[in-house]
This record gives C-alpha cells, sequence and structure tokens, in this order.
C-alpha cells in the first residue's frame, strides 16, 4: 500500500488527495484533511479520479498513419517523423504555418515547455491552449480594467463574505468544493444573487434569482450599475483614490435606466433594481463568474462590466469581495501564466516587447525569438481552413469534440497536411492524426498545477505509465533534442521549474520544495516571499483600475422561424469537457450515460415532447439526435445540452463566431430548431 | 495485559511486518492521518479515529473479482501476508461487526473474506484521542486492544491470534495503569448516542415530512463521500473492461447519493430526486437497518460528518431532525 499526495486532476478548485495504490496499480483516494480548500471532501470526480487510469484504452505506443491506418511505431521513428514533417512544412510555407496547441490539462512545467519548443525551437509564436475556449475573455478583460487576469481573491473569502453575486456559474456542479461553500456560507447568513436562467441548485438557495435572457448580461449589468448611480449607491472614495475614466462610465450606463435594460434582459425592473440595492448595501460583495460571462461574442464587455461593478461599489483589494472568475481546468490558470498564448511569454509578459524577447533569447541560448504574437487556438482553425496553415501539434486537446461548429473542426483538421496529437486516449482528435504519441496521465508524472486561486500546487507520480506512454514533459524534450536544440535537457520537472522562476517575476520565489504541503499564491516573486492571498490590496496590478465602458451588443445568432430555440451549451456534474477520462469511468459514466437537451415542459407540450424522447435538433450549421430532458431547470424557448457527448455531440449545433478582442467562440447562444422523432 | 513502552513502538511493528501485512495509524505528508503501511509515513497512534476508514482494510475502494483471458478465468494470484490492523476505535469496531454480518450473510461475499478471515484486528483506546481525549476501550470485540494510559500502551488481547502477536512482549502492568482501564471502561452516557436514537425514533414514527428532507436535498452535491467514508456502507459497483482478449471485472465503493444507484432500466428513477435518496440514506442507517438487524448502522464515527462539504453528516442532519420534530 502506498500513498501519493497528489492534485484533482478535474476542475480548477485545486482540491488534494492522495491515490491509494498497491502493487503499482491504483485502488483508490482518499481526501487531504489539512487541505485549505479541500478540508477532508472532494466531489465524485475527485472521490473517482483513480478509476480511469488503468483502463485498457490507454494508448502505450506511438501510431503512425500508413496505409490510412493508424500502426504501431517505435518513438525513434515517430519522434523523427514529427520533427522531419514539421521542419519541411516550414521551410515550403513559412514557420508560422505551424501551430501548437498547449493544453490546461498538462503541468506548468509541461506548458512552459511546450511554449518554449513552439518558440525557441520551431521559431513561431503560434501557441495557444484551450484557456482560448473559456476564460480568454477574462484574461483580456481584467488584464485591461485591473492589470491582472486572475482571480482576484482566495477561495477561503467565501467564508468572510456578505453577499455573493453568481453570474454564469454553476458553481455546484462545476467547481463542487466552492459551491458547497458558497452553500455553507449562505447558511451561515451570507446573502446569494444567482443571476443565470438556469435554475442551478444555487438559485434554490438565492435570496434573488435572475433569470435575465442568454446574452443579455451586459444589459443586466448596466442596468444594475444605473440604479447603484442614480442611488447613489456607488463607494465614491474608492473611485476618487483608486480608479480612472468614472465619467465614463457614469456616462454610458446614464440611458441603462431599469426599465430599459428590463426590456433586453426579459426581468421586471424591480427585480433590476432589487439586485442594484442588495447588491450596493453589502459591506463585502464578492462576484464570481465563469463560462455563462466569458463564451459570448461580447465575452470581454461582460467581464469589462463585472470589474466595473465591482469598482463601483468598492469591493476590490478586501477579504470577502473581488472579482472572481472561477477557472475551469486544473491547470487553465498554469497554463495562461506559463504563456501557453500567443501574444505573452510565460508571467504574462508580451512577446511585443523587445527587452523581454531579448532576454527570453538570452536565456534559452538563441540571437532572437519572433517578434509577432500568433494566431489564437480559434483563429488557427480558422487559418487552416482556408490553408494558410498546414500542420497542428496538439497536446491533450480535443477539438472535434470541444470546438464550436464540429463540422468546421473536422474538416480543418481533414485539411491539415500534418496532425500530431499527443494524448492518454485515442480521442476523436486523434483518431485523425497522422502521428500519436501516447502520454503519461496526471498520476503518472511530476510537475505542478496552479489552481484558480493562483495557488500553485504539486503533482506526484504515483504509478508508472502504460507500456511506452511518458509524460508530455519528456516527449516535448526529446523533439527539441531531434530538432537539434540542446536548450531543453532536464532530468526531474524541478529543474524546469527553476528555469521558469528565473524567467516568470510572479513564480520567481516557486520552487517544488517550497510548495510542500499545499502550495504557494502567486504572486511569490522571491524565495522568502509568502505568495498572495489577495491582490490588489493597496493599488491595482496596473495602478489605477480603469473603468472600460462598453456598448451593448446582441448575441450573434438569433432565433427566428425556423430555428426558434436558444441553444446555451455547458457541462454536467458527473463528466469532464469531451469525456475521454470520465465516460471512462464508471460511476460517473453510469450518472450520465448519454446527450441530452434540457427542454421547459412548456415546450414540451407544445412539441408534443415526453421526458426521455428521442430528438432531432438541428441548427445552421448540423444536427443531431438526442434525448428529452424535460424540467423546469431551464427557461421556456431555452434549450440546454452538455458538450461531453460524441454521439450527439453538441458542438455539432455551435456558432463558430468570436468575440473580436479575445477570439472566444460564442458557445452560450445559438439558434436551433428542436423535432420530435417518430 | 501487557506492556508496550513508547520507544519500543517502532520496532515492536517492525518485527510484526516479517508474519503480518501490518496496516496502523500513520501520518501522512500534509498531516493527514490514515491507517496504511509503516513506511508510508511515520506511526501516528495518537490523534483518535483517523480520516479514512479502517474497514477499507477488507473492502477497499477499488478490487478486482476475476480476471478472464481468452475466456478462461483466471486463478487469483496467491494472497500475500495476512493483514494486522491496528487503528479500530470501539466505534469501528462495532462498524466492523456490523459489516462481518452483513457480508457473511446469505451469499457469503468471498472477496471480503479472503482479506478477513485471516487478519487481525486490533483496537485503540485510551487517553490517545484528539488533544489526549479518552477514547473508550472496546467491549472485546476484537483480537488485541491498545490502551494508552498516558505513558505507555497497555495491550489487552483477546483471541488467540492476539496472544501470539503480543506473546514476547513484558507482563507487568503497575496496578494504576490497570484502575485507569477500568476506570475507561465504564461507558460515559453520550449525548449523541442519545440525539441518533431520538431521531431513529422520529423517523420510525413517520414524524418527519417530505419538506424537511427537500431542504436537506437541496445542499446535497452529490459528491457520494458520506457514503464512501462510512465504515457500514457496503454497496458496491461492478464494472467490466473488456480489452480483445480480457476481461477484468472489479467492484468499486457505490453511493446510495448517486440517481444511477436506484436508476431503473427504463430510465425511471424511484428516488429521482436528492431529497428522496438523502431521506434514504438516513431512514437506512436510523430505520431500515434497526429493523433488520436489531442496529441503528451508524455508531457515531463522525466520519461522513467530515467527508461533508455542506454538512448534512448523519449526525447534522440527525441534530436538526430532533431540534425541529422532536
Ligand atoms: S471540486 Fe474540482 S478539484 Fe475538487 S475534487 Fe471536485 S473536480 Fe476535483
Ligand atoms: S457527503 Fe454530503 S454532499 Fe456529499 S453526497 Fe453525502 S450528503 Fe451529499
Amino acid at each position: 500500500m502506498k500513498r501519493t499526495l497528489t492534485v484533482c486532476p478535474y476542475c480548477g478548485t485545486g482540491c488534494t488527495f492522495y491515490l491509494v495504490s498497491d502493487n503499482g496499480r491504483l485502488v483508490g483516494v482518499e481526501p487531504s484533511t489539512t487541505h485549505p480548500v479541500s478540508r477532508g471532501g472532494l466531489c465524485i470526480k475527485g472521490w473517482n479520479a483513480f478509476a480511469f487510469v488503468h483502463h485498457p484504452d490507454r494508448l502505450t505506443t506511438p501510431l503512425i498513419r500508413r496505409d490510412g491506418l493508424l500502426q504501431a511505431a517505435s518513438w525513434d521513428d515517430a519522434l523523427n517523423l514529427v520533427v522531419e514533417k514539421l521542419k519541411g512544412l516550414q521551410k515550403n510555407y513559412g514557420t508560422d504555418a505551424v501551430m501548437f496547441a498547449s493544453s490546461a490539462k498538462a503541468t506548468n512545467e509541461e506548458n512552459y515547455l511546450l511554449m518554449k519548443l513552439a518558440r525557441a525551437v520551431f521559431s513561431t509564436n503560434n501557441i495557444d491552449h484551450c484557456a482560448r475556449l473559456c476564460h480568454s475573455s477574462t484574461v483580456t478583460g481584467l488584464a485591461e480594467t485591473f492589470g491582472s487576469g486572475a482571480m482576484t481573491n482566495s477561495i477561503s473569502c467565501f467564508d468572510q463574505t456578505d453577499l455573493i453575486l453568481v453570474i454564469g456559474s454553476n458553481t455546484t456542479e462545476q467547481h463542487p468544493l466552492i459551491g458547497s461553500r458558497i452553500l455553507n456560507a449562505v447558511r451561515s447568513g451570507t446573502q446569494l444573487i444567482v443571476a443565470d436562467n438556469r435554475r442551478i441548485r444555487l438559485a434554490r438557495q438565492a435570496d434573488l434569482h435572475l433569470r435575465h435572457k442568454n446574452g443579455s448580461d451586459v444589459a443586466l449589468l448596466h442596468g444594475i450599475m444605473h440604479v447603484i448611480i442614480a442611488e447613489d449607491l456607488a463607494e465614491e472614495k474608492f473611485i476618487s483614490s483608486r480608479t480612472e475614466n468614472y465619467a465614463a462610465l457614469t456616462e454610458s450606463v446614464a440611458e441603462w435606466t431599469p426599465e430599459r435594460a428590463a426590456t433586453i434582459t426579459g426581468l421586471e425592473a424591480t427585480e433590476i433594481i432589487a439586485a442594484a440595492r442588495l447588491f450596493a448595501s453589502a459591506e463585502r460583495a464578492m462576484i464570481v463568474y465563469s463560462m455563462g460571462i466569458t463564451q459570448h461574442s461580447h465575452g470581454v464587455d461582460n467581464v469589462r462590466c463585472i470589474a466595473s461593478l465591482a469598482m463601483l461599489t468598492g469591493n476590490v483589494g478586501r477579504p470577502g469581495t473581488g472579482v472572481n472568475p472561477l477557472r475551469g481546468q486544473n491547470n487553465v490558470q498554469g497554463g495562461c501564466d506559463m504563456g501557453a498564448l500567443p501574444d505573452l511569454y510565460s508571467g504574462y509578459q508580451k512577446v511585443s516587447d523587445p527587452q523581454l524577447r531579448e532576454k527570453f533569447a538570452s536565456s534559452w541560448g538563441l540571437k532572437s525569438l519572433p517578434a509577432t504574437p500568433g494566431l489564437p487556438l480559434t483563429r488557427a482553425m480558422n487559418a487552416a481552413t482556408e490553408g494558410q496553415l498546414k500542420a497542428m501539434f496538439i497536446m491533450g486537446e480535443n477539438p472535434v469534440i470541444s470546438d464550436p461548429d464540429q463540422r468546421h473542426a473536422v474538416a480543418t483538421l481533414q485539411n491539415l497536411e500534418l496532425l500530431v496529437v499527443q494524448d492518454i486516449f485515442l480521442t476523436e482528435t486523434a483518431a485523425l492524426a497522422d502521428i500519436v504519441l501516447p502520454a503519461a496521465c496526471y498520476a503518472e508524472k511530476d510537475g505542478t498545477f496552479t489552481s484558480t486561486e493562483r495557488r500553485i500546487q504539486r503533482l506526484q507520480k504515483a504509478v508508472e505509465p502504460p507500456g511506452e506512454a511518458r509524460a508530455d514533459w519528456e516527449i516535448i524534450c526529446r523533439i527539441a533534442e531531434r530538432a537539434g536544440y540542446p536548450g531543453m535537457r532536464y532530468s526531474t520537472t524541478s529543474e524546469i521549474m527553476e528555469e521558469i522562476a528565473t524567467l516568470t517575476p510572479i513564480y520567481g520565489g516557486i520552487n517544488h520544495e517550497r510548495l510542500d504541503p499545499h502550495g504557494l499564491q502567486w504572486p511569490c516573486p522571491d524565495i522568502d516571499h509568502p505568495g498572495t492571498p489577495l491582490l490588489h490590496v493597496d493599488g491595482f496590478t496596473r495602478g489605477l483600475g480603469r473603468f472600460s465602458p462598453v456598448d451593448h451588443r446582441l448575441s450573434a445568432e438569433q432565433t427566428d422561424e425556423a430555428y426558434p430555440f436558444v441553444l446555451t451549451t455547458g457541462r454536467t456534474y458527473f463528466h469532464w469537457h469531451t469525456g475521454s477520462m470520465t465516460r471512462r469511468t464508471h460511476l460517473l459514466n453510469r450518472e450520465e450515460p448519454h446527450s441530452f437537451i434540457e427542454l421547459h415542459p412548456d415546450d414540451a407540450a407544445t412539441l408534443g415532447v415526453r421526458n426521455r424522447d428521442e430528438l432531432l435538433v438541428s441548427s445552421r450549421r448540423g444536427r443531431l439526435k438526442t434525448q428529452a430532458r424535460v424540467t423546469e431547470m431551464v427557461i421556456p424557448g431555452v434549450v440546454f445540452m452538455p458538450f461531453h457527448f460524441a454521439e450527439g455531440a453538441a458542438n455539432t449545433l455551435t456558432n463558430n463566431v468570436l468575440d473580436p478582442e479575445s477570439s472566444i467562440p460564442e458557445f452560450k447562444v445559438c439558434a436551433v430548431q428542436v423535432e420530435k422523432l417518430p | 495485559m501487557k506492556i508496550l513502552t513508547p520507544n519500543k513502538v517502532d520496532s515492536f511493528f517492525q518485527l510484526l511486518t516479517q508474519k503480518w501485512d501490518v496496516r496502523l495509524p500513520i501520518v501522512l505528508t500534509d498531516g493527514t492521518r490514515v491507517i496504511s503501511s509503516l513506511g508510508d509515513g511515520s506511526i501516528a497512534l495518537h490523534g483518535g479515529a483517523v480520516s479514512s476508514k479502517p474497514t477499507a482494510a477488507f473492502f477497499p475502494q477499488h478490487s478486482s473479482v476475476f480476471i478472464s483471458v481468452n475466456g478462461l478465468i483466471q486463478e487469483q494470484t496467491t494472497p500475500g501476508l495476512p493483514i494486522f490492523v491496528l487503528g479500530f476505535t470501539d466505534r469501528d469496531l462495532e462498524c466492523l461487526r456490523f459489516i462481518d454480518r452483513f457480508f457473511a450473510n446469505g451469499l457469503r461475499d468471498d472477496i471480503y473474506f479472503t482479506l478477513r478471515s485471516n487478519a487481525v484486528v486490533a483496537g485503540i483506546s485510551g487517553y490517545c484521542g484528539v488533544n489526549g481525549a479518552l477514547l473508550q476501550p472496546s467491549s472485546g470485540n476484537c483480537d488485541l486492544e491498545f490502551f494508552w494510559d498516558g505513558c505507555r500502551w497497555l495491550i489487552i488481547p483477546y483471541s488467540g491470534a492476539g496472544n501470539e502477536i503480543v506473546a514476547d512482549l513484558p507482563d507487568s502492568a503497575p496496578p494504576e495503569a490497570i484502575e485507569a482501564f477500568k476506570k475507561a471502561s465504564t461507558a460515559l452516557p453520550d449525548e449523541n448516542e442519545k440525539i441518533l436514537r431520538q431521531a431513529s425514533e422520529l423517523l420510525r414514527a413517520d414524524r418527519v415530512p417530505d419538506s424537511f428532507w427537500s431542504e436537506i436535498g437541496d445542499r446535497c452535491i452529490s459528491c457520494t463521500g458520506c457514503n464512501l467514508a462510512c465504515p457500514t456502507c457496503t454497496c458496491f459497483g461492478v464494472q467490466d473492461w473488456r480489452s480483445s482478449k480480457t476481461i477484468e471485472r472489479s467492484r468499486m465503493w457505490d453511493s446510495c447519493q448517486l440517481d444511477g444507484f436506484m436508476r431503473e432500466a427504463s430510465g425511471h428513477n424511484p428516488l429521482g430526486t436528492e431529497a428522496l435518496r438523502t431521506r434514504r440514506r438516513i431512514h437506512h442507517k436510523l430505520a431500515a437497518d434497526p429493523e433488520k438487524w436489531g442496529d441503528i448502522s451508524c455508531f457515531l464515527c463522525g466520519r461522513c460528518d467530515k467527508a461533508c462539504p455542506t454538512g448534512i453528516g448523519i449526525l447534522a442532519v440527525a441534530k436538526e431532525l430532533v431540534a425541529r420534530f422532536a
């Protein structure tokens, strides 16, 4: 029996647990009783995080496509081919003809290395990861308003607040151990406003549940800010001493009377007024948001409004307050921190800054690094469709299921001259690849993950990877070596972290030993620094907080006669993203075995649909079959689908329209038709 | 009665490993105390009940049922050393007694008894609870018991196997130590037990309205922690992993807080809401088990109350229920 302390591989809450192993096989999970976030508990995904690891579907050997079929190959052949083909395509079409997709499931060290591989070895800034699909709007919106695109406060702040506004986050299902804190806070008297038209569990406990129309967040937040200003509830002292551009905000919300906001949101004006008064009356108020805010063609605008609301009421820089974007993946915060982004090096250092370029180039032993920002992942997919991009190297992502407009995604990947996929299972995307590299999963390697509260924690190897599978970082280093680059030789992941610390001021004081047992929260600039639970305490990272007024824009696709329902997509509690791990976990897959669509009872009655009937759902992009779930969870006219299921894949329907600034797709609103199948 | 002085603790258990697969309370790197093997952390006999259930030694979260290769069931590999497990509090021993009876009933569960049959179970008691609090001595329903009198471990063997384990230890408990043990053994009335009984009576008299369960159920996030932490929960799910030649059947802890636990093939679920499932979980322990086995099957080990992220472990619910309906 052996117990290895490690970090949960699912959501960004960052619970830790012990993996229990016996003779090299995982046999269970035991929560850490001392961890400040999980405190002896876990959600069902954490409790079952051991269960997919030894699944017989695991990839155990590299695969190369020969005669149209993926066939087992040696590491030597596979890696030589990867390097030869990437270099060849770069020679013919330019260095920017290749794209590297990193992964929020991989460690900080691995994200750092893949970005180094792209920039130092393959001379391109075409590196990005799935944060593009979830919180790129946050990174852009909060960087502009606060100077730092991360959760401002800590999870412990939920125990110290007077009011929580949850907008666009189904917290008990998607960040369960944060959701449970909110439930507990409410039991001890904290007030709760839920702004989300799904009747999520938190809504049942809320003092106020605002079921505003999909895509109307800007109107709602404008209405709320209008009332706060009109009723003189704004925190003048905070505004004058800590912020700038307030006049522009007042001007932009001046016309947003609650009555006007009501017509767009579908709420009553009185609900908006009540929310404004309740929110402004709290001494300490926290705003919590997630994909319901970010995944819109105006996602960055939504984030700007949230930042404005927090500043307007002085709710930044103190315990129990703040703007708290809950980062979805276990290491999506880290993926961003490590510069797996087309315009930033690790620590949000701009590629366009010549001095920073020089700093990285000299540390990496190079004369220069590419200066122009690369392609965001979503735009890279479009570039591939148009033929400018020839190759993609995808580590641990599954765009066939996770990207908007599946038909477009598949056609794009098929259009590439080279697709390399490095993963733990033969995902729907790996199945299309020319070369597949078998990776170790979280339980089989060392490194660090950074949770949503900026807590950097250690992942520790519990068991060996199956067959010839190797840790992502080892594979990346071997590729660099074969490409003739000598600057990526490490014997352990802690050596990689040492390099990260020297180049990344916010991680300057991080090394693996310091992270025991429960991690450190960045910024942690030097070796004696205790970490930073609260951001923007005395001043914002950018100096003064900036009010960034926005114009209201409608979602890109509106309903019409042919497509009369609004489809909004998301996840369920029991599955993780494209399901490659959770659908291979017995209990989790038993809970949600197939694709479904939530439909309001009134709509079901109109369509003559009963619970569990088979439905045909179509949009302008495609159609699918799925099962009806008739529920008051949704409002009439709106349907909801989770995107986990390859059969009945919600992203067959979604709209590949992007926010102009963050390039995030509008997963949360598109128009569909729903029909009963005979 | 045998004596084990603190300076001999390590060597005593080290020696035991020659004949036994020794499991005992240890403290892991971040301070979590569990029952595990020597070498997995330092021995930590003090501090009260360990966080993970000690019955997991015989009913682990995941275990193999069989492996078939090319259609032939493989012989299970010969079992390793028999298990010696120390760390059962008085309450944990009651839990073990309960599931021993459960797994032996009707179709005897051979996977459980493969591990259980030759095992030696050691209780722990005395002034070794949290901050030196007293852990009630057991009623002797184990092979041997380790009692901390404040200075040393008194070991009381109850079975032949227990005797064998401590045969080489000195046999010279001073009278005041024996006195301390006797004193500790006189049961103290426990307020929580009273509450649990009252809750049980209320449930059996059908005095708890559905609205109460909706309220409680609304706070359940279906984490399953209450069931997985509970030493008397015995439900498991079964899975088959198939590859081209092999089928691996295994079983893992299941939870009645899950929708899929009772869902019918049609998709209909007689326990389709958290309210109904939470009611069922508490009802099972406090009302159904007493009818079937004559015992409330919660022995107040406290683990579900610690594991539940939203504060609806069995004692918390019992307290709420008694406060409102008694
Ligand atoms: S809340 Fe998130 S981090 Fe915690 S156990 Fe669940 S999935 Fe894992
Ligand atoms: S531990 Fe609590 S939240 Fe989790 S399943 Fe049990 S009752 Fe529900």
